[in-house]
């Protein structure tokens, strides 16, 4: 298992970079997994993103169709590979803590 | 070790039932392992008994022309396998040892096994060039079953394998989460065409049970969207069923008893909902497994088995499809053309739905890999999947203009955008063969209702 320092808590993540326990997420972790994706700085939009990948993981238990991710946020695919540059199924579930999509994706 | 392949640890093995083997019992649990698999698949023993290292396979292997490793020759990756065979399976190598191809394990060959059995993409190219008809890939598959039975499994088989048994997709998407899904794309049909076409979940006594690949429910929405919208104008009482959500079939990719269960799944759904037609969706090695080893794994099954893209064709003069403007290029998954019997049922389908339909040489059963074939889609292999992926770029590149890639497998829709991207491939969209169904089809000259 490794470990990433957020703010001087070791936080666990599994092999791929992604939350162990998507419990221990905090807006801190999501800053620091922000730095270490290439994205200097969390903007309103990439809160928007966030929030509702959280919300959906909450209530379903997995990470939302992508088409619905951009419907319910307003952002075509593209503008979401803007602001997450690794995709919404690496990038932005990482960056929520989800864990890793996985399967023929 | 030599592969970038990240591992399942022993507390994720014991999940799926596997666990790591202790050094002194590798040897032994590996001999009876490899024996038994000789005496259950017969063709493993041809393949590893007959090459006469003539070369033909080797300049047709994508795996070696794409990495320039001699370990991916094909010759060479089975030899893997065909030394340990030798040395204890056949007389002279017993006897004469390396004199007669013989080698005994030892770590550097499990290494070996490892790296070269998860850079085959198990498609079966080598097999249409060998004079012989050696199919690397029936020793791939079984390599990568020993692997397993030694507890050297890469995290993300093991995963999908999980999610698969806790949900019955690899996508690991739960029942709720499948309806919401499923709620979301009826609404999405509503609003494009005005015509209400359900997407039936755990219907019983359904006469189709379809079984779409759960990256469907993902990534390749128009994927699901077209088979709903050609189920719809046909009138035929479909479903889904929540608790067998796949197509694809890992564990005929890692783990032969993986693979069972899959298989049994599948028949425990088809009997519960009472289809009589059992119709797979896209996914290449999913259709090449449910057809050659469904019966084979878990007995003779009540329903008759089929494809998409075969009952699409079937039905095609029932459809009303109007063709759209696109010089659409057809993408050739290995697994149709080479262990599927879907060559022409796909062109067929192309022809009645669009303008241009653009032949990659070469196609059909000489077909390239897209380079992520056998699931090989873990993000540390990235920079291997590219080398696999070069000669399918190639390909590509060299049909000139086109607006749409056809690939109607889960996996290539899910490899083909990285290769497109590394080799700076124009951009053009990638998607099904069932997406242009859904997108040619004129619902409201529908007589039928859904069925329901």
């Amino acid at each position: 298992m490794s470990c990433v320092n957020v703010n001087g808590k070791q936080i666990a993540v599994d092999d791929d970079g992604f939350l162990d326990d998507p419990e221990v997420w905090d807006e801190e972790i999501a800053k620091a997994f922000a730095r270490l994706e290439g994205v200097d700085e969390l903007t309103d939009e990439h809160w928007k993103v966030i929030r509702y990948l959280r919300d959906y993981h909450k209530q379903f238990g997995v990470a939302p169709m992508i088409r619905k991710l951009c419907k319910e946020t307003g952002f075509d695919l593209k503008k979401i590979y803007q602001l997450f540059p690794s995709g919404p199924a690496v990038g932005a579930c990482k960056l929520a803590g989800l864990p890793k999509p996985t399967g023929c994706v | 070790m030599k592969s970038p392949l990240r591992m399942a640890k022993e507390q994720d093995l014991q999940t799926i039932g596997l666990s790591t083997v202790a050094d002194d019992l590798l040897k032994p649990r590996l001999l009876t392992q490899l024996g038994r698999l000789r005496g259950s698949m017969r063709s493993l023993a041809v393949m590893l008994d007959t090459c006469v290292k003539c070369g033909n396979c080797v300049e047709q292997c994508h795996s070696y022309l794409g990495t320039g490793d001699p370990l991916n020759a094909p010759p060479a990756r089975a030899d893997l396998m065909r030394k340990l065979y030798r040395r204890h399976f056949t007389l002279p190598g017993k006897l004469f040892g390396r004199l007669a191809g013989a080698k005994d394990l030892d770590s550097e060959m499990l290494d070996n096994w490892l790296t070269y059995f998860y850079q085959c993409n198990e498609c079966r190219r080598c097999a249409v060039f060998c004079p012989f008809g050696i199919d690397t890939a029936e020793v791939t598959i079984a390599g990568r079953h020993l692997l397993s039975e030694l507890g050297i499994v890469p995290r993300f088989m093991q995963q999908v394998a999980l999610n698969l048994q806790k949900t019955g997709n690899n996508m690991g998407i739960p029942a709720p989460a499948l309806l919401d899904c499923v709620e979301f794309i009826e609404s999405e049909i509503e609003e494009e065409t005005g015509v209400a076409v359900k997407i039936p979940v755990d219907r019983p006594d359904s006469e189709i049970l379809y079984i779409p690949s759960s990256a469907d429910f993902f990534t390749n929405v128009d994927t699901i969207v077209g088979a709903a919208k050609m189920f719809h104008m046909l009138g035929v009482r479909w479903t889904v069923a929540s608790a067998m959500l796949e197509a694809a079939n890992f564990g005929f990719l890692f783990h032969l008893s993986a693979m069972q269960d899959h298989s049994l799944r599948m028949r425990r759904a088809a009997e519960q909902l009472g289809a009589s037609l059992v119709v797979q969706g896209e996914c290449g090695h999913g259709w090449r497994a449910a057809r050659m080893v469904t019966e084979a794994a878990s007995g003779p099954v009540p329903f008759e088995l089929t494809h998409i893209l075969d009952f699409t064709a079937r039905h095609l003069e029932r459809l009303s499809l109007r063709k759209l403007p696109l010089r659409v290029a057809l993408h050739d998954p290995c697994n149709y053309v080479r262990a599927g019997d879907l060559v022409e049922q796909p062109r067929r389908i192309l022809r009645a739905c669009v303008e241009h339909l653009v032949e990659l040489q070469p196609n059909r059963e000489e077909t390239f890999c897209c380079g992520g074939g056998s699931g090989i889609l873990m993000e540390e292999m990235m920079e291997i999947r590219m080398k696999l992926g070069k000669k399918k770029a190639e390909q590509i590149q060299a049909a000139g203009r086109i607006d749409y890639l056809a690939a109607p497998c889960s996996i290539c829709k899910a490899q083909l955008p990285h290769v497109m991207n590394h080799y700076a491939v124009p951009e053009v969209a990638i998607g099904g063969i069932m997406d242009l169904v859904g997108k040619a089809i004129d619902l409201t000259s529908s007589t039928g209702g859904s069925g329901a």
